[in-house]
């Protein structure tokens, strides 16, 4: 009997059992918080490099590859712009994460609309963290948050623009700020109601990028004073770094 | 609607395929075929920490379908699971040795439903039509095991049966279709469960 119980208990552990497709489960938890930690935690670089992944969804294999090629190349820490599942499931969320944990640095993932399905919300908070989160690293504020719209049916505060004001607000030692999130404005999926407060709010604030995902294809434009970057998705092969020192911003597209 | 549809379709063709089946069982003459036959009780399985129900056995209990209630519990799963699950399983061998009866292969198919409104089975209005090609309350699965077991005259069981089950969810095969090497035997979870057989 003894021996069945350890069986079951290790099975668990491995996790050979689902209870349920979107479970709340698993080892990885506020992983934004520890990525934090871990970028802190060592010596600040003056002159840094992050790399800027889109839609993993259904090209696992291929987000593998990208992170083979990014371990080659050098990053300081890796954003992921969301739908980093396809069902929003536990398991995608597990595959992501595993993923991404490949590369040894701290990494961040903006909330998906395919990530937001079943339990994905809750997924997300206890995997990541808040949607919505900022930080300052070596003069440039980063700042993710949730543009989903559609997904939570247009409710008129997403993107929380009142959230957005705040972390946006100015700070002298500030150089660059960056906005991260998954779908763009002007994209039907995107409360078409707060498309031109938010471009007025991002170019009164000094946004000098915007970044997204969600539509599976490269885009670099500038509106109103912001420059506007769209991330392939994985399945393009092709990914984005950003090299940061003081006021100078170079994005470049890598494909691999 | 076309979700509903289909597994409104798939309902009745598995209740037409039970009563066409159910009639050259000689060892259920005496109750019609919708009178259960077994009881499932099931551990994982992406349907419940447990889910439990009725089961219906054709041909000489090669052909077996379940219903079964699942149920994964917020201590367990971080939130409250309720499920609905619809099981065909095919076991078309079978082995007698020393009291037991081992069928070494059993293949079959489920189609749960997950109870909440965090879940659709019909695309809800705020998606253009395809936006989503998948249900989130509907989840379809292929499934692979096997079972042994024995008659318990001490309860009055007609045969008590132990099986496991790997069971390949839509999205695990949608994934490993697409990403072999990612996904890997991550395929699979597993599921243990015992019939009661009346």
């Amino acid at each position: 009997m003894r021996v069945w119980v350890t069986l079951l208990l290790v099975g668990v552990g491995c996790g050979a059992f689902e209870f349920h497709p979107y479970e709340l489960r698993g080892p990885h938890r506020d992983l934004h918080a520890r990525s934090l930690e871990r970028l802190f935690g060592a010596e600040p670089k003056q002159a840094f490099r992050f790399a800027v992944v889109g839609d993993m969804q259904l090209f696992l294999d291929d987000s593998a590859a990208a992170m083979r090629d990014l371990e080659q190349r050098g990053v300081d820490f890796v954003v992921q712009m969301g739908d980093l599942t396809e069902f929003g499931s536990t398991q995608e969320y597990e595959w992501g994460v595993e993923l991404l944990s490949r590369l040894k640095v701290p990494f961040f993932v903006v909330m998906g609309n395919h990530d937001a399905l079943g339990m994905g919300q809750k997924l997300y908070r206890r995997t990541f963290g808040p949607e919505s989160f900022s930080f300052t690293y070596s003069g440039t504020r980063f700042v993710f948050f949730d543009s989903n719209s559609r997904e939570y049916g247009f409710p008129g505060d997403i993107p929380n623009l009142q959230w957005l004001k705040t972390a946006l607000a100015p700070e002298p030692a500030v150089l660059n700020t960056f906005t991260f999130s998954h779908v763009p404005p002007g994209n039907g999926d995107f409360d078409d109601a707060l498309v031109a407060p938010l471009v007025k709010l991002q170019q009164r604030q000094g946004v000098a990028i915007s970044f997204h995902g969600h539509v599976h294809q490269y885009h670099d434009v500038h509106a109103h004073d912001v420059r506007y970057v769209t991330t392939d998705s994985m399945k393009g092969r092709s990914y984005l770094w950003v090299d940061v020192d003081g006021t100078s911003v170079q994005v470049q597209r890598a494909t691999f | 609607m076309a979700a509903h549809g289909s597994l409104r379709a798939s309902l009745l063709a598995a209740l037409l395929l039970a009563a066409r089946e159910a009639r050259p069982e000689p060892a259920h003459e005496a109750s019609p075929w919708y009178v259960p036959d077994h009881a499932a009780m099931q551990f994982a399985g992406a349907i419940g920490f447990l889910s439990a129900g009725p089961g219906w056995s054709f041909l000489e209990d090669t052909v077996e379908a379940a219903l079964l209630v699942g149920w994964a519990p917020p201590a367990l799963a971080g939130e409250d699971f309720f499920t609905f699950t619809l099981k065909g399983h095919w076991r078309p061998f079978r082995l007698d040795a020393a009291g037991w009866t081992v069928r070494p292969l059993m293949v079959g198919a489920m189609l749960s439903y997950t109870v909440g409104d965090d879940y659709f089975a019909d695309l809800p209005s705020r998606y253009d039509r395809g936006y989503y090609w998948f249900r989130t309350a509907i989840r379809p699965a292929l499934l692979l095991g096997a079972s042994a077991g024995r008659p318990v005259e001490a309860l009055n069981l007609r045969f008590v049966e132990g099986y496991f089950e790997l069971v390949a969810t839509d999205y695990r095969l949608v994934q490993f279709v697409r990403n072999p090497s990612t996904v890997n035997i991550e395929l699979f979870t597993l599921a243990l469960g015992v019939k009661l057989r009346f």
